[in-house]
């Protein structure tokens, strides 16, 4: 079961009410076990549904990555929380899961989160010589010759 | 015919690059498909994604829940209800709003048709792209019909915004019934006509029998899902498996087939269509009388703290919206996951070692909207 293989890799798991969030079981991890995490997922035959990234730099001064892994059939939603420091890098998940791939180029080009071997980390979104990463809270929208003031940014 | 431009590769003279796009017809918007090829044959192919970025999810951070209203149906424009609609759920389930009846009726029967303009717009093109232009006209004619009966109900054709926190903005009355029930017995004839002119045809059957089939162990590496998915033989519907609005109330079929190629997600559309007709005319002739906009709808919608998700069945799969919420007007963090990314991403594995010509077959076969892909 997925519960006995993560037992070990988790710092904490709690249970929520599906019927209300969407999703079943709730856990916190390390980054650096990431790997470990998506070789028990890949295992029992869960599937990465999405992964997404949380600038929460002003509440706890982190990165938060949301991992989102999915059963067919009857759906068993896990969700991973890891957080990283602002300066640091996660590891890629891409080799276990190809999906992971794309998800993780647009969180390094939405929030800046570099992915330790990511076959191909660059951006995805915005064109490759874009500077800043729209996503994060205190980003601001460089001008633009093709902008008059009044418009809203 | 020279519609691509051909860039010599400089580390070898019998292998070359050509990008198919961004202004290609069949990529169906904005998209650019790098192949590396020797000949005609793909090594290799990359797609290159990002020309209609709008950045939907940085807006949903810059406005309120109402305020991000209308955005839902722009990501996928030819799913908008759909959006919209599953938009405004996500966020009654966060806030746990009552929905009328009536309203839980109205909104099956707009996402079906929606549903059913998508899958034929979807017909039209992918068939254009393998070079049948009547069928394009048929279908866009049968199309034209249901935005007909969608505008007259919600003022436009594409990017709906009918939905609300608790219900619909308006209310539909017996001619919309009317409408749609004659739509229905006449659709139903015109599916027959459709395979007649389509699916027996020999030149379709040489462009996609065979070609782009999705390796079985791409569905868990790549969570595929909606048609793509069941043309492989799986059976899995959002709307079976984890049934949202009052879809369980509902018989209707998944339709699968086994093969994986273009021609099997064909044949798992067309009978879509004809699923989607029994669930509309069940809900028409079940539609109840009552309010179709809850009574009492909180004025300020905030989401209590903590993270959602929610999933519909989109025309092309599985969508998804990721709420974060700190409590506030504002969503913390909004995520669409939407179903084309997933498929898109697929592609290198799918293209490449197949042909030139193929790979627009498989393109257009996986029925992606690029606004989506985007966002």
């Amino acid at each position: 079961m997925i519960a006995d293989k993560l037992s070990s890799l988790l710092r904490d798991t709690t249970e929520v009410q599906y019927d209300a969030r969407g999703f079943h079981v709730q856990h916190t991890a390390s980054a650096d076990t990431l790997l470990q995490i998506a070789d028990a997922f890949l295992s029992e035959n869960f599937h990465l549904e999405m992964i997404t990234c949380q600038d929460r730099r002003e509440n706890d001064d982190a990165f938060r990555l949301i991992y989102q892994f999915n059963q067919y059939g009857t759906p068993q939603r896990h969700v991973i929380h890891a957080d990283i420091a602002p300066d640091a890098t996660a590891p890629s998940i891409a080799a276990t899961f190809p999906a992971a791939d794309w998800y993780e180029r647009e969180i390094f080009d939405m929030y800046g989160v570099a992915f330790d071997g990511h076959p191909d980390l660059k951006r995805i979104l915005m064109e490759e010589d874009y500077f800043g990463h729209p996503l994060l809270k205190d980003f601001v929208d460089p001008p633009s010759p093709y902008r008059s003031e009044g418009d809203a940014s | 015919m020279n519609r691509f431009e051909v860039e010599q590769d400089p580390k070898s003279r019998d292998t070359y690059y050509l990008n198919m796009g961004p202004q290609h017809p069949s990529t169906h918007g904005v998209m650019r498909i790098k192949l590396h090829l020797d000949g005609e044959r793909i090594i290799s192919a990359e797609p290159i994604i990002g020309y209609g970025h709008r950045a939907h999810e940085k807006m949903a951070e810059n406005r309120d829940y109402i305020q991000f209203l209308p955005n839902p149906s722009r990501v996928d424009y030819l799913g908008g209800m759909i959006y919209n609609v599953g938009y405004c759920q996500a966020v009654e389930r966060a806030m746990d709003i009552e929905v009328p009846e009536r309203a839980e009726y109205i909104r099956i029967i707009c996402n079906e048709l929606n549903r059913i303009s998508s899958h034929l717009l979807w017909l039209g093109t992918f068939l254009m792209d393998l070079g049948a232009f009547t069928p394009f006209l048929y279908a866009f004619d049968d199309r034209e019909k249901i935005l007909d009966i969608l505008d007259r109900i919600t003022g436009s054709r594409l990017t709906y915004c009918y939905a609300r926190f608790g219900g619909m903005i308006l209310d539909i009355d017996d001619v919309f019934l009317d409408n749609v029930s004659s739509f229905c017995t006449y659709f139903v004839e015109r599916l027959k006509e459709y395979e007649k002119l389509v699916i027996g045809n020999v030149i379709f059957r040489e462009r996609t029998i065979g070609v782009g089939i999705f390796a079985p162990d791409l569905v868990q590496k790549y969570a595929i899902t909606g048609p793509c998915l069941r043309a492989m033989g799986h059976e899995n519907d959002v709307r079976k498996d984890e049934p949202y609005g009052i879809y369980d109330r509902f018989d209707f079929d998944v339709p699968t087939q086994t093969e994986g190629d273009c021609f099997a997600r064909t044949l798992v559309r067309m009978e879509e269509m004809r699923q989607s007709i029994r669930i509309i005319e069940q809900a028409v002739s079940d539609m109840p009388d009552g309010l179709f906009l809850a009574a009492r709808v909180p004025r300020r919608i905030r989401p209590p703290e903590g993270d959602y998700y929610f999933c519909v069945e989109s025309p092309r799969g599985n969508f998804g919206m990721y709420i974060a919420s700190d409590g506030s007007d504002i969503p913390f963090r909004l995520k669409l996951r939407t179903p084309s990314f997933s498929h898109i991403s697929t592609m290198p594995a799918v293209m490449a070692g197949t042909m030139l010509a193929d790979a627009v077959a498989i393109l257009g076969s996986i029925d992606i909207v690029v606004p989506e892909i985007d966002r």
